[in-house]
């Protein structure tokens, strides 16, 4: 049964494909973001449990706390030693997850990206000592081009911290977390994700059988646009003749009763108290360096020099540490199976 | 033993219609009792089911009353409604509600406010016992159809109903998983006492395993007795001169439908075996088969359909899902194709509309090669496909609409639009039906609407994916009429379907798909009589007596002459 | 409004001014990045809380998922076309049919769920805010039955076109240059203005196909299951 209904959409190009991997529209050049537009990595490996790396097994609480310091962090920062540990724990964690070939594919797609953020801002800031050259009367400056590279690896970070994030905060912890606090509009995004796949199958069975009637079933893109608006309709007639049915099975089985409690596969761990232990520990040793000034860095009016020195490399061992924790849990982990396997 | 259920002189009509959609219903559950009802659709028994369960109530004007171990219904408290009535829906789909298995099992438990220590224990212990463990972290929608009905099933009872309501719990289901859930009712039932109310259409199974029947029509109930009686009750109304006695006949298991007429000591023969015994100790059988009928043949006809050696994958890195297979149907001919869930049986009637290409074989339908088809031009008043769902060829508000958008495809004037849709309407009784919105008619009005729309279209070869499915007994002679109407005209009908006993009394020719290509392609008498285990409850019965009588009326009809011997 | 509503209000409007003054204070004008972020997230708050104290049936929660799903099936069916998309259609009819917070919900989730296929990122608190700010003013009272109908919808479309723009262009511009120029603001906007025109088409284009028929589907379900 599984098997026959997933093919269906799988299948061709000429029934309606939900185009899952629309790695089209890149055209960045006008400077608008149109990233979005590209794909999430596909992880669904047909009906079985995700692959979970060990990272991704801790308590989505602890998990849920990194991201948000390590957003934080990143998008604060100015130090160039922190965006590059920022941008290589993010990469390398990625490529822990998602295996070497999706991230090279991807870091050279993101190394585009950097490249085109790095050369629009000094476009339009001028400000810096340093001139270069002057473009349209403009000048152009080193500062401002550095700055740009700043930003743009600031950027580029905060994306891969993003797409790991899809992977490792699934949406079922994400729901566990907000569960309590905003029941309905939980419920609401869990119902549209048990929704999707459903919608998903349906598309298919409705455009298997409007092809066989021959309706709107040439190529022109008139035809194309309103067999879509054909299937939009009636899919959508589908889903809600059925979703008040949905409702009906929620309410046999007593949802609406006062006192409602949130049931949940998450524990915490001893593993868990460690992570957030070494979470504390890094934050306060970076806060403390933070305080001190070791992350003080600036590039206008002229770039200030590196610091250096015990205390300086200390601290950014800290920040290193911190971003790669999530890499280095996982592959620890991959190391001690081996062995273990031996 | 104490009443779990009682419903008394219950009278309920929907909103603005003014005939009753039940009619004076009166009758009780005991504990621990399974009571299975049956009746046409639309003989007022989903209505009924609902008004059992106050939360799926619906709106409407109602008279009498329901007790629920002895309290009136309004007085239970909303707990006590929600936790000790289990209710089970037809559709397996659209009952989930979360994404996560394990996550749906606890729905239930955490509407109740259960704390989440209890949640884990009982749902541990609940997946252990429905076999779940083993697809507890999927996804809901990854499951299968039997799957999904069992998590259902599975999630209502970690509830600890005292009552337990399925509303054809079935209907969508393919006959294995159905027998594995009905087995495991039956299960509920026998070691833990669980009072069960099913509501079912498919009888053979079910009726061995009930401590009474049910049988509902037009909202009124119109026999109410242990399934032993069954026969002798339907024996008294026709006495009687009932009218409805063919049509309750209909949804009954095999052994009832050949030998109800019959006088038998005690109990009449209910299942296979009974029937075998009764069949061996009250008959002399000394005529083995009927004179051959006069029976079309097709082998001159020229070959509407011809697949040869097609090989089809969805994906090049996935295994084939056709190998090798090869069919021929010949013009005005009925051919089908039996087989399991998941066999490949609808891909295969994908591959002859020409909605997937194989990737070797040719497939030639009309003695054109598929491919010599161009723009759509196979769909014009050639061949048609009426999908296993038929809600998704509805794309407008009536079935006037949908009816003239497929007319318009054919026809030029709007006048010969209009009289080719009241022709349909009226051969396939959807007249009344013709101003309302697909979606509120039933199942089987839906399938016969779906059917119209099709027709509509004017096809010379008729491709039929499961069309039995949710359809109930009577629905189903319908459709064998209807089909056999269309194979006079010379329209070609191919369909696959499980419904063994739907396709014995249908087809011209019936064989079995396995392993991606079709075998044993043989006359229904020559097949099903052939096959041990897939074939009619009426073959199974008479096989050691009769030769090549595979369906109740055959049997009947060679009981007849053979005479009853006492 | 509730008391407990009004003290949502009133806790995130601090909290955003907060910030506004922390972020230019303390860290000198950087970061705005960051927090519009996280003023965006912020600004969802309270239309959530005040959708979880609203009372309502169970089938009206449920359907609310089902036009998510669709406008997240929307975004993706449509996937031909670049930047010609149903969602703020979808959106604006779910507003309008089902009410302001609803349509906050409707717009902010559907902007959540389909960045699960199209890509997370910092845009997708921006994109919330903009398409449940498009749900929520279509769903006003007073704006409600003039958006059913032709001069109505075909405004608002443009209206959602240019809004939509305008929020994402912020996003835009903050990524070229992380300290906020009019000048970069500005120049996303100017770079904008083809995309801004697909959306408003597609706007336009969406509602006149959708908003009829959507609406007489919401409506025939509201009345055979007795939901609104």
């Amino acid at each position: 049964m599984k098997n026959h209904t997933d093919v269906l959409i799988v299948s061709q190009n000429e029934v309606p494909s939900f185009g899952y991997l629309c790695r089209s529209v890149t055209n960045s050049s006008d400077g608008r973001r149109e990233l979005e537009v590209r794909a999430a990595p596909s992880r669904k490996r047909s009906g079985m449990e995700i692959f979970m790396n060990e990272f991704s097994r801790r308590h989505p609480a602890v998990l849920f706390l990194y991201y948000l310091l390590v957003l934080f962090l990143t998008m604060f920062a100015v130090h160039p030693a922190a965006l590059a540990a920022s941008f290589g724990g993010a990469f390398l964690f990625y490529l822990a997850e998602n295996g070497v070939k999706t991230a090279m594919k991807d870091l050279a797609y993101y190394c585009g990206v950097f490249l085109l953020l790095a050369v629009l801002n000094p476009i339009f800031s001028h400000n810096g000592e340093t001139v270069l050259f002057f473009m349209n009367d403009r000048p152009v400056t080193m500062e401002a081009i550095l700055y740009g590279a700043a930003m743009a690896a600031m950027i580029v970070s905060v994306i891969f911290w993003c797409k790991c994030y899809q992977t490792v905060l699934t949406t079922d912890k994400v729901l566990y977390l907000f569960g309590k606090t905003v029941p309905r509009l939980s419920l609401v995004l869990s119902m549209s994700l048990r929704f999707f796949p459903l919608l998903k199958e349906q598309a298919g069975r409705i455009g298997k059988a409007q092809k066989a009637m021959g309706m709107y079933a040439k190529d022109s893109l008139t035809d194309r646009l309103l067999f879509h608006v054909r299937l939009f309709d009636s899919l959508l007639t589908w889903m809600l003749e059925n979703a008040v049915e949905t409702a009906d099975s929620m309410k046999a089985r007593g949802y609406g009763l006062k006192g409602r409690s949130h049931f949940s596969l998450f524990r915490f761990e001893k593993r868990d108290g460690t992570l957030l232990g070494a979470m504390g520990i890094l934050t306060l040793g970076t806060g403390a360096a933070a305080i001190g000034g070791m992350y003080r860095f600036h590039y206008y009016p002229g770039i200030s020099a590196m610091q250096t020195g015990l205390w300086a490399v200390a601290s950014d061992l800290l920040l290193v540490l911190l971003f790669l924790l999530p890499f280095l849990i996982d592959v620890k982990e991959k190391i001690l199976w081996k062995i273990s396997l031996r | 033993m104490e009443n779990q259920l009682a419903v008394k002189h219950l009278t309920f009509s929907y909103g603005e219609e003014t005939k009753k959609a039940l009619d004076d219903v009166s009758f009780s559950v005991k504990k621990g009792e399974f009571v299975v009802v049956s009746g046409r659709s639309g003989c007022g028994k989903t209505t009924l089911f609902r008004l059992l369960k106050r939360e799926l109530a619906p709106a409407g004007v109602k008279e009498g009353e329901i007790f629920f171990e002895g309290t009136p219904q309004e007085a239970l408290s909303d707990r006590q409604a929600a936790a000790d009535i289990g209710f089970v829906l037809q559709n397996p789909e659209s009952q989930i509600v979360m994404d996560k298995v394990w996550h749906e099992l606890a729905f239930g438990l955490e509407n109740l406010g259960e704390p989440v220590s209890v949640i884990r224990r009982r749902v541990g212990e609940m997946a252990n016992y429905f076999g779940i463990h083993q697809w507890f972290h999927k996804k809901t929608a990854d499951l299968s159809g039997g799957q999904k009905q069992m998590l259902n099933l599975a999630s209502v009872l970690l509830m600890r109903p005292k009552l337990l309501i399925l509303d054809e719990p079935t209907a969508q289901m393919d006959p294995i998983a159905a027998s594995d859930f009905i087995a495991t009712l039956k299960k509920l039932n026998q070691e833990f006492g669980m009072t069960v109310l099913l509501c079912e259409h498919r009888l053979e199974e079910v009726l061995p395993a009930a401590h009474r029947v049910i049988l509902m029509e037009r909202g009124k109930i119109v026999m109410d007795t242990a399934p032993g009686q069954v026969s002798a009750g339907l024996k008294q109304m026709e006495e009687k001169k009932d009218p409805l006695v063919p049509v309750l006949l209909q949804s009954m298991p095999g052994a009832v439908r050949i030998f109800y007429q019959y006088d038998c000591p005690g109990p009449g023969p209910l299942t296979v075996r009974e029937g075998k015994e009764f069949l061996a100790a009250h008959f002399d059988c000394r005529i083995k088969s009927l004179p051959a009928e006069e029976g079309k043949t097709f082998e001159e006809k020229e070959k509407a359909i011809s697949l040869k050696n097609v090989w089809f994958r969805y994906e090049r890195e996935q295994p084939d899902i056709l190998r090798g297979a090869s069919l021929e149907a010949a013009k005005g001919e009925i051919v089908s194709i039996l087989g399991g869930n998941g066999s490949g049986k609808t891909t295969l009637l994908h591959v002859i509309a020409g909605l997937q290409k194989p990737h070797r074989g040719s497939v030639q339908i009309g003695g054109k090669k598929i491919s010599a088809y161009k723009n759509g031009s196979l769909y014009r008043q050639n061949l048609s496909l009426l999908p296993q769902d038929p809600q998704t060829l509805f794309i407008k508000e009536t079935v006037r609409e949908d009816f003239l958008e497929a007319a318009k495809l054919v026809w030029k004037t709007p006048k010969d639009c209009q009289e080719q849709i009241r022709k349909v309407a009226e051969l396939l009784e959807l007249t009344p039906f013709l101003e309302r919105h697909p979606y509120d008619l039933s199942g089987g009005e839906q399938q016969k609407a779906a059917l119209g729309k099709i027709l509509l279209l004017r096809p010379e070869i008729l491709l039929l994916d499961e069309p039995t499915k949710g359809l109930d007994a009577w629905a189903k002679q319908g459709l064998i009429r209807l089909m056999k109407q269309l194979s006079d005209q010379g329209i070609t009908l191919l369909l696959v379907s499980h419904d063994v006993e739907f396709c014995a009394e249908v087809s011209h020719r019936c064989g079995l798909f396995f392993d991606g290509t079709v075998i044993s392609l043989d006359q229904p008498q020559v097949f099903f009589s052939e096959n041990t285990f897939y074939t009619t409850a009426a073959s199974r019965i008479s096989r050691e007596q009769f030769h090549q009588a595979v369906t109740c009326g055959q049997v009947s009809a060679l009981c007849k002459e053979n005479g009853f011997l006492r | 409004m509730s008391r407990k509503q009004a003290a949502v209000w009133a806790v995130t409007l601090l909290l955003s001014i907060g910030l506004l003054a922390a972020g230019v204070s303390a860290f000198r004008d950087r970061n705005y990045m960051m927090i519009s972020m996280m003023i965006a997230c912020l600004s969802c708050v309270p239309f959530y809380f005040s959708y979880e104290k609203k009372s309502g049936s169970t089938r009206r929660t449920v359907i609310l998922a089902v036009m998510v799903t669709m406008a997240v099936a929307g975004r993706l069916i449509f996937g031909m076309i670049p930047n010609f998309k149903p969602v703020a259609a979808i959106v604006t009819v779910t507003g309008v049919y089902m009410g302001a917070s609803a349509g906050f919900l409707a717009g902010s989730l559907a902007a959540l769920l389909s960045n699960l296929f199209f890509g997370q990122g910092p845009w997708t608190p921006f994109q919330m805010a903009a398409w449940g700010l498009i749900g929520f003013f279509a769903g006003l009272p007073f704006l409600k039955e003039f958006l059913k109908k032709a001069p109505g919808y075909v405004l608002y479309g443009l209206f959602a076109a240019v809004f939509y723009s305008g929020v994402m262009n912020l996003w835009a511009a903050l990524s070229i240059d992380s300290s906020f120029s009019w000048k970069a603001y500005g120049a996303a906007a100017v770079a904008s203005l083809p995309t801004l025109a697909v959306y408003g088409v597609s706007n336009i284009v969406f509602l006149w196909l959708l908003s009829a028929p959507v609406g007489k589907k919401l409506d025939r379900i509201a009345k055979k299951h007795g939901i609104f």
